[in-house]
């Protein structure tokens, strides 16, 4: 570190993270009311509980780590990490598109792939959002 | 840039309403479809004409729903253990929204196709594997797909077909005697024939006998073969057919 560098500020830093855990515990809030909501109604579907972890936490993960980047140009690059981890999740958590469900000899199957796509697309659209808004970040950011 | 990042932004914004609002929309139209009688299957009925076997189901749909539904069929796949015999595939027609459509499902097969497939089905009866499946797209989108598997006895047309046979080397004649039951749901009727062989696979005779027998009924008859005397084996081989289909085929020993 240079000398010439302003020393950290803890106060700022503390207070960024505690705006980040407080950000984090309201989505998780949501997360578990989504949770109770689900549970009951989707439980029969495979590694349901499983899948429904990797997401939760996952997002939690990075709703964490764009609050605390706030203000910095990885904010803009963990939203397109966090859209290229929602694409691939989405595909294989949902068998590309096409669910399965077995109940004793009925068989139930359920295909969106259309949806899917819609989804894919969307989270594309937010990669291209990303990378325009870190561009425009580090033109306005001031130069060593 | 900016412009382009804000209309980025309410494109994605719009486009996660569209993709949250779609399945949820979709479910309450389904629940709309299910409530009250605005779905019914009536009773299948079965009917056997010129070889085919045709299941006939009238269907009703009033689709109260908020979208149409579109590439509905009904597709049944019926097998033995691991072996497909037949699969008999129906496209229903669209429903559109607010609509009521009244249709017929009707699925035929040949049992020509079915007996060539499995020739045991003729004289065995057997325990048939069927997967019935229902599909439909709703809003042009979501597809939904029910089936369910279950296993149904099949009964043999020639269940037990047994025959005693006695040669006659003064007349040069077999006489048979021929007896099955008919376990299958439809009557047997059409052309029934006993075609002799010798050892070298040469015919030595025939002859045929119109079968007339109703569905659950026993069938006892003794016909004569008489034969050419020089075309005569030790080992014959005995085969029997009804119309074009291979039912039997069975070696004698001359005594």
């Amino acid at each position: 570190m240079s000398e010439l560098e302003p020393k950290p500020d803890r106060r700022r830093f503390s207070f960024r993270v505690a705006r980040a855990f407080l950000i984090t515990a309201a989505y998780a809030v949501f997360w578990l009311i989504i949770w109770f909501l689900t549970s009951t109604l989707l439980a029969s579907f495979p590694e349901y509980q499983k899948l429904f972890s990797v997401i939760a936490l996952g997002l939690l993960f990075f709703t964490f780590a764009i609050a605390l980047a706030e203000g910095t140009i990885y904010k803009y690059i963990l939203k397109i990490i966090r859209a290229f981890f929602l694409i691939a999740y989405l595909t294989y958590a949902t068998n590309s598109g096409v669910l399965k469900v077995s109940f004793e000899n009925l068989v139930f199957t359920v295909e969106f792939v259309p949806l899917l796509a819609l989804i894919i697309v969307i989270n594309l659209l937010e990669i291209a959002k990303g990378l325009l808004q870190a561009i425009e970040f580090a033109a306005h950011s001031p130069k060593d | 840039m900016r412009l382009t990042i804000k209309a980025l932004g309410w494109t994605i914004i719009l486009l996660w309403i569209f993709t949250l609002a779609l399945p949820v929309s979709v479910a309450f139209s389904l629940m709309k479809l299910a409530e009250g009688r605005n779905l019914g299957i009536q009773e299948p009925t079965f009917m056997l004409s010129n070889g085919n076997i045709s299941i006939s189901m009238p269907i009703y749909v009033n689709n109260t729903g908020f979208y149409d539904i579109s590439e509905a069929g009904v597709k049944i796949r019926i097998g033995k253990a691991d072996k497909t015999i037949v699969t008999l595939y129906r496209d229903l027609p669209n429903i559109p929204a607010g609509q009521m459509v009244n249709t017929s499902c009707i699925l035929t097969a040949s049992l020509m196709e079915i007996f060539q497939k499995d020739c045991t089905l003729l004289t065995e009866d057997a325990n048939l594997n069927v997967n019935a499946a229902l599909h439909f797209r709703v809003a042009y989108a979501i597809a939904f797909n029910v089936a369910q598997n279950f296993s149904t006895r099949w009964g043999a047309p020639f269940h037990n077909l047994t025959y005693i046979l006695a040669y006659d080397g003064a007349t040069h004649t077999f006489s048979f005697s021929i007896s099955f039951n008919n376990h299958a749901f439809f009557p047997l009727s059409g052309p029934f024939e006993i075609r002799l062989y010798n050892s070298s696979n040469y015919e030595i005779g025939k002859t045929s006998l119109y079968l007339d027998v109703p569905s659950g009924e026993f069938f006892q008859e003794t016909v004569d073969v008489a034969v050419d005397p020089l075309g005569v084996t030790n080992r014959v081989l005995i085969r029997m057919f009804f119309a074009d289909l291979h039912v039997l085929e069975t070696e004698w020993i001359l005594p």
